[in-house]
């Protein structure tokens, strides 16, 4: 029943937390277009106050590459040469994950005439900072985001709700004072 | 391209080399993406296992669901309607990382609905009070926590991402539990007998949850040298248990179990022995609520048809 009631294409979700942060990749969400992807990743990723800006971008669009692909396989040479589909030059966002334990994070464009060249000149440009375990182009034209107008009924919800915060509760510290209490009390009951 | 990138190496090294450089870099503590290289027994463990979690995730919406028309404040009814949302999220980023091992979303729903696939056992019994909301953020979540907390440091990049951001909601999730248990334990002799009925049913299943005894776990071995667990099941079972019983028992809660004892030794706490035929029934579908539980997903995704369909036209309509 399921196989034919399609859950649509993907689309990678970036998510800014605060407003001098770079976008970083938050996971993926399915929807049948950019407008319902981008309220779907709202609804998946942002229940909580730490959110100032969202991209979507239809994963089709990303180009990936771990540091054992490009060590392996390289890229192809005539692509990285003359570029590939479009013959127009235009920008890509460059997304690299530097921390063995990191998260792809937002690092910088780059001008490319197509993906393949894209990554290559990412490299290029931006490996000798630090080096990277993968890779992530995509064309800039291909983000979706809020309008200015929309920003705020988008994230605005989350601020009011400290009652799914963590720190609203402070059952650790009363726990702590009843099992010290708990502990006075049978003292007692053994000196008596 | 993305998701294209799983079977396009071809790297002409031989498999043994190949495996070899793999264990290696999990030796070293490095984090596996998509695109690397993996061996296709660690890409079905974890498909298997990163599944059965989602599952349990959304399948874990139910028991407390019911609930949230009964909640006894407003206050609580917020929280548990957030608790609840944040579950389905959960489901979200686990089935997200599911596919970027190369398994569709459509397979994975289709093998819950038709009762295929498994999930936490633990969801698969009643919740009968109030008491049992409690409870279930307390000691289940808490065991959840256990095993979140060490998966978040799992050698498959996408898992142990979901975890991190997993771990810190499900936080509050135990903190509420707790607060629940708190409340009625100090409260009236009728609040204090309906929480420790509450805990004499759940606290069985809640050891349950943290799956067989390791000598009978054959996955653990290889799950443990592929860093995709850090800790055997007894080993996290322990730690609940040495954790819990002293809390319940200074809030004047009693453990269902006779042979429950301390060990000045080792500073554990002992507990009898498991009932396994009964964790083995539930797990083949015959716990007391496992067909309410499918029954009522499936319900929710037929009722949920026309709003797919709507935005499938609107799409076409829109062409965006």
């Amino acid at each position: 029943m399921a196989q034919t009631d399609t859950q649509w294409p993907r689309y990678q979700v970036f998510l800014q937390e605060k407003a001098n942060a770079p976008h970083q990749d938050a996971g993926s969400v399915h929807a049948p277009d950019s407008e319902i992807a981008l309220q779907n990743a709202r609804d998946v990723f942002v229940r909580r106050p730490e959110c100032v800006s969202l991209w979507v971008v239809p994963i089709a669009e990303i180009f990936s590459r771990t540091a054992q692909e490009l060590a392996t396989q390289g890229l192809d040479a005539e692509a990285v040469e003359k570029g590939t589909q479009e013959a127009e030059v235009s920008t890509y966002c460059v997304f690299a994950k530097r921390r063995s334990a990191g998260t792809q994070t937002y690092i910088g464009e780059v001008e490319a005439a197509g993906p393949v060249q894209a990554m290559n000149r990412a490299v290029d440009k931006f490996l000798n900072d630090q080096p990277a375990f993968a890779w992530w182009v995509f064309p800039k034209r291909s983000i979706v985001q809020n309008e200015r107008d929309s920003i705020e009924s988008m994230f605005a919800p989350a601020k009011q709700k400290s009652f799914r915060m963590s720190m609203d509760f402070h059952t650790l510290t009363e726990m702590r004072r009843i099992m010290a209490q708990a502990k006075d009390e049978s003292k007692q009951n053994e000196s008596s | 391209m993305y998701g294209a990138t799983v079977d396009t190496i071809e790297d002409p090294k031989s498999e043994d080399i190949k495996l070899r450089e793999f264990e290696a870099r999990i030796e070293r503590g490095e984090k596996i993406e998509p695109g690397d290289w993996m061996p296709e027994g660690y890409r079905h463990q974890l498909i298997r296992m990163i599944s059965q979690h989602a599952h349990s995730e959304v399948v874990g919406m139910l028991p407390e669901g019911g609930w949230i028309t009964r909640a006894p404040t407003i206050r609580r009814k917020m929280i548990l309607l957030a608790k609840v949302q944040d579950e389905g999220g959960h489901g979200q980023y686990l089935y997200h990382a599911a596919e970027t091992l190369g398994i569709s979303r459509e397979e994975m729903l289709a093998a819950l609905l038709e009762g295929e696939a498994k999930y936490s056992n633990i969801f698969n019994y009643p919740t009968l009070t109030w008491a049992d909301i409690g409870v279930i953020g307390y000691l289940v979540d808490f065991a959840a926590i256990l095993n979140q907390t060490m998966l978040a440091h799992c050698s498959y990049g996408p898992y142990a991402r979901a975890m991190v951001r997993i771990s810190a909601e499900e936080s509050f999730h135990m903190k509420q539990g707790q607060d629940i248990v708190i409340r009625l334990a100090q409260g009236s002799a009728k609040q204090k007998a309906m929480i420790q009925d509450a805990i004499n049913r759940w606290w069985w299943p809640t050891l349950m949850m943290f799956g067989p005894h390791d000598s009978d776990s054959p996955n653990t071995a290889i799950l443990v040298r592929w860093g995709i667990k850090t800790k055997t099941n007894d080993e996290l079972r322990q730690n609940f248990i040495n954790k819990i019983v002293p809390e319940l028992h200074a809030l004047g809660l009693t453990i269902p179990d006779p042979d429950l004892r301390y060990n000045e030794e080792s500073g554990n706490w002992i507990t009898g022995e498991i009932d396994w035929d009964e964790f083995w029934r539930v797990i083949r579908g015959h716990g007391p609520c496992n067909k309410e539980r499918i029954e009522a997903r499936a319900t929710a995704h037929e009722d949920g048809a026309w709003v797919r369909e709507a935005l499938d036209a609107y799409a076409k309509r829109s062409g965006n």
